[in-house]
């Protein structure tokens, strides 16, 4: 493991040269806009987005800009107000975006950006303490329906795609959404500790988030969000306990409002390509993210119903005045 | 499996002269990005992670412990020499450590600081080493409730940074505590005192905050009253190194702050905040100086620059056992070790031993090369205090500025910066103590929502909060702590009447 | 920090002291008038609004503390402070908002804000900070967009570079 070749000059190069050197031959210079702060998981995807454009050849040069705020609702507004009729503009979206929007009043909505591409997603999990009386999904059903409000559940930020899942879990088993104890904690290693210290009865999170505590045997996930079982997994998806809730944390991303779709095509051609690199490929290998490409007009149907479907839920658990 | 064999081997691999340069480069560059405000640990992690990618495993994880140690030690930088805190953990260092500077004893504090965080830092990850598997147990163990039990006592600590007034320096924390409300309340998503503003919604920035009040309060005021007289900086005065007195006020501090530090940075959500408060107002009622401190007290240095590396060790161990994050900085390591095949979790200490070691031994390296890099560099750091004034402080508002441009540039949070650079003038102006509002600001939330968290797990009843032994007991030491100035006063009295 | 120099003479009532005391109270004012508008509904235990009402109850106690302490004169003895300085810094925090929201970009922003508070500080070579101040803030344009790939705004100075 530990040997080490000299290889000195590289790593002082490297910084300089890292992002420079690829690519003559296209002419897309795409500007590249991560509504979050850097470091975080919309930024990680658009400077991975930004590695993989370049070193595939797609683009000459990818810049990324930050805009954070208020998950995105101040970034989507920049971007729809500045970038209105730029083809060479693009944003990372997902998943958060659509209830933060909702939750915060926000002028501006997913309806008025143009969809380009679904790209990743996270299965969503239910774990309980292993010590927990809770063994099947349907265990935690009877439990809901009992006593709603006995039923506690930790996971992360109001309005974001945990507590979105719980609200779909209650009503999917038959209880009143609206009730849900829903206890929001800001991150994964809080409501994990307030889940193995028995403080609460069980948590939602990203399945990769707690797979090493799920395989260690310290968590039992009860059930998964995906719509099949996931090749080579214990864990049984909810589908097939009965439950109906299929939810994923998508990441995606859009163009400005009014491109022309000769402009669309091109972005479209663009991350289509991209997506199918290796390099593209290479990196979601290293950061553990799963493949959802989902292009073109399937993907604003998508992006369509998940926007109903969020902002019913969230008008259901009341964090959205209807 | 042999814990010291072990170790003993991950040492030997980082000790061969390659690595040793890799850290000292890792350490160069997280210190030179580190100094920037604005650009705390965390980010400078992340933008440095891709120098990493060229290296082979070993040399880059080497690396990236120098860059993670070299961006922490940044922050401290600024904050002593221009009042610049590069994050909120660096502002219990800029209280004395500033005022350290401004008397020519910049050399001084900047030593303690890299001393502290060297001892800090070893003794942690020593503590790493042996005790986090045990640690973490107990770490998981703390609940809601508790949290706000262990907020209390840190309120209770706030007053040493009050100064003479209770009325003025509660005043301080209350404005504090007004600006962690504003933004979207985490637990029910609904947005507080933001006046539809979206900027607003994510809340106050605490280096926003830090930064206008520390550095361009700073500089109003000093600007106004410069026809009183011609304030002269020394970069030196006096050594240019810790003299021995300064070791004999240091050393304990160290200790001490690790002891706050590694424990508190262990638990998922305690952060780096806390420990370095805590770690100032103990100095603060331990020392035999007393009258030094609020004019440039080495122990106010020493201490809470100790507690703030150790926590940052103890973070690494619910990473490292629990393949937890419970920082933004964690996060980027996590990020980091995975690029290097290392999959934090409970198993990782038995399935991948030789991985583990080789990160802690690079951890003592990087450690080492913090000091052998930093040490030299004070001298170059405090001649910066020679420039002259205008062009001094001219600096020092670019540099606060540069920092919020970088990370939020937008109008909003610009304004916010300039305007609670009036407050930090206007509240020097009528000797209202600043620090209470960075506390307020830092504090407040964490408390309020854990406070909820615990209520809506108990669906309402306060009995939860006494209920926990570990609440129950941190609740007695904040009661003790908040009565004992008062008891002991009374006491005395009574004793003046006998006599 | 008030050793040695001329200080105003203490006065019975402390004017400055009162305005204070009248600020927080609005302060508290404005909390409590805020949190109305918060509904509580959607949760279990403590709602969003119980916090706001506890700081402000303790703004308004602070509000009368202060008060009292006005009305005393119990504030500390204050220095004259020379206004000239401070507008020509505030001058300069404003033209850099101003320049960073019109699109004028880092360089420009920067610079002018270290002309100014310079000139403060009591120096008059305008001509040799400006060109100062140009080359240092290029400088720092150019690491971080150029070393660390974070984008600082650009304006027309930027997009020659």
């Amino acid at each position: 493991m530990f040997k080490f070749p000299a290889r000195l000059v590289g790593a002082a190069v490297a910084l300089t040269l890292a992002a420079a050197t690829l690519a003559l031959a296209q002419q897309l210079e795409l500007k590249l806009m991560a509504p979050a702060a850097p470091g975080g998981g919309w930024d990680q995807t658009a400077r991975s987005m930004q590695q993989a454009l370049v070193a595939s050849g797609v683009a000459r040069s990818v810049q990324v800009t930050n805009v954070p705020g208020a998950g995105g609702s101040v970034g989507i507004a920049q971007f729809v107000n500045s970038a209105k009729g730029d083809g060479n503009q693009l944003m990372v979206n997902g998943f958060v975006m659509v209830g933060a929007l909702a939750m915060n009043k926000s002028p501006v909505t997913l309806e008025q950006v143009t969809p380009i591409a679904r790209l990743t997603e996270e299965i969503q999990v239910i774990v309980v303490p292993a010590n927990s009386p809770i063994k099947t999904a349907q265990d935690l059903a009877t439990a809901v329906k009992a006593d709603i409000a006995k039923v506690t559940f930790a996971g992360g930020s109001a309005g974001g795609v945990d507590h979105v899942m719980a609200a779909l879990f209650a009503g999917a088993v038959g209880a009143d959404a609206k009730k849900i104890n829903y206890i929001p904690f800001s991150g994964g290693g809080e409501s994990l500790a307030a889940i193995l210290g028995g403080k609460v009865t069980a948590g939602i999170s990203g399945l990769s988030e707690y797979e090493g505590q799920i395989k260690s045997g310290k968590l039992r996930a009860i059930g998964v969000t995906s719509e099949k079982r996931i090749a080579g997994s214990e864990t049984p998806t909810f589908k097939e306990q009965g439950i109906d809730l299929v939810i994923a944390n998508w990441r995606s991303v859009v163009a400005p409002p009014g491109i022309t779709p000769e402009q669309r095509k091109t972005l479209s051609d663009a991350v289509e390509k991209m997506v199918k690199s290796d390099a593209w490929k290479e990196i979601l290998k290293q950061k553990g993210w799963e493949d959802a490409y989902l292009g073109g007009d399937a993907f604003a149907d998508f992006l369509k119903k998940e926007t109903v479907r969020v902002t019913d839920v969230l008008k259901s658990v009341g964090l959205v005045k209807s | 499996m042999d814990t010291f064999a072990a170790l003993a081997h991950g040492m030997a691999v980082a000790v061969q002269p390659m690595n040793l340069l890799y850290a000292l480069i890792g350490v160069f560059l997280g210190t030179a990005v580190g100094v920037l405000p604005g650009i705390g640990p965390a980010l400078t992690v992340a933008l440095l992670l891709p120098v990493t990618y060229k290296l082979d495993p070993g040399g880059s994880l080497i690396m990236f412990a120098g860059i993670y140690y070299g961006g922490m030690y940044g922050g401290s930088t600024t904050a002593i020499l221009i009042n610049t805190p590069g994050e909120s953990a660096s502002m219990a260092t800029a209280l004395e450590g500033n005022k350290m500077a401004k008397a020519g004893r910049g050399g001084p504090a900047l030593a303690t600081s890299a001393i502290g965080s060297f001892v800090a830092g070893t003794i942690a990850t020593i503590g790493l080493a042996f005790l986090a598997p045990w640690l973490v147990d107990f770490a998981v163990r703390f609940g809601p409730e508790d949290y706000f039990a262990l907020m209390c006592v840190a309120f209770v600590t706030v007053s040493a940074t009050f100064g003479d007034s209770p009325i003025r320096g509660l005043t301080s924390l209350f404005i504090g505590l007004t600006l962690g409300l504003v933004g979207i309340d985490k637990l029910t998503g609904q947005a507080r005192l933001a006046f539809g503003v979206p900027e607003l919604l994510d809340g106050v920035e605490v280096t926003t905050l830090a930064v206008g009040l520390f550095a361009v309060g700073e500089a109003l005021y000093v600007a106004s009253r410069r026809h009183h007289t011609e304030e002269k900086l020394e970069p030196v005065r006096g050594s240019l190194w810790m003299t021995k007195e300064d070791w004999k006020r240091s050393w304990k501090p160290w200790l001490r702050g690790t002891m706050f530090g590694f424990p508190i940075g262990a638990l998922p959500a305690g952060g780096a905040e806390i420990p370095t408060f805590l770690s100032y107002s103990t100095e603060k009622r331990l020392t035999k100086h007393p009258e030094e401190f609020g004019k440039g007290a080495i122990e106010g240095v020493a201490g809470p620059e100790a507690a703030n590396n150790a926590s940052a060790a103890g973070t690494l161990v619910p990473l490292l056992t629990l393949g937890l994050p419970t920082s933004a900085t964690a996060a980027m390591m996590l990020a980091g070790f995975q690029q290097y095949g290392l999959n934090p979790g409970p198993l990782l200490f038995a399935e991948r031993p030789d991985l583990v070691w080789g990160l802690i031994a690079s951890l003592f390296i990087a450690n080492c090369m913090l000091l052998v890099l930093n040490l030299p560099l004070v001298g170059l750091w405090v001649r910066l205090l020679a420039i002259p004034q205008p062009w001094l402080y001219a600096g020092i508002l670019v540099f606060a500025t540069m920092g919020t441009i970088a990370a939020k540039p937008s109008v909003v949070e610009l304004s916010m910066l300039a305007g609670f650079g009036v407050l930090g003038f206007l509240m020097r102006r009528f000797d209202f103590p600043i620090a209470p509002v960075v506390v307020g600001l830092i504090l407040g939330p964490i408390a309020e929502s854990q406070l909820r968290r615990a209520l809506a797990i108990s669906l309402g009843d306060p009995m939860a909060l006494l209920q926990s032994p570990i609440s129950a007991t941190l609740l007695g030491i904040a009661l003790v702590a908040l009565l004992a100035p008062f008891v002991l006063k009374g006491m005395g009295r009574f004793k003046a009447n006998e006599d | 920090m008030t050793s040695g120099d001329p200080v105003q003479p203490p006065r019975r009532v402390d004017r400055a002291g009162i305005v204070i005391a009248a600020l927080l109270a609005v302060l508290a004012a404005v909390l409590v008038w805020d949190a109305r508008g918060l509904q509580s509904t959607a949760m279990y235990g403590m709602g969003p609004e119980a916090m706001p009402v506890v700081v402000a109850t303790g703004l308004a106690l602070l509000a009368i503390g202060n008060f009292i302490d006005a009305l005393r004169g119990n504030l500390p003895a204050r220095e004259s402070a020379d206004p000239v300085p401070v507008v020509l810094i505030l001058v300069g925090l404003a033209l850099l908002i101003a320049i960073i929201g019109l699109g004028g970009g880092f360089i420009l922003a920067t610079s002018a804000l270290f002309v100014t508070t310079s000139a403060a500080f009591g120096r008059r070579a305008v001509l040799v900070d400006s060109i100062i101040a140009l080359v240092m803030s290029t400088l720092i344009y150019l690491a971080f967009d150029r070393l660390l790939t974070l984008s600082l705004p650009t304006g027309p100075l930027e997009r020659l570079l």
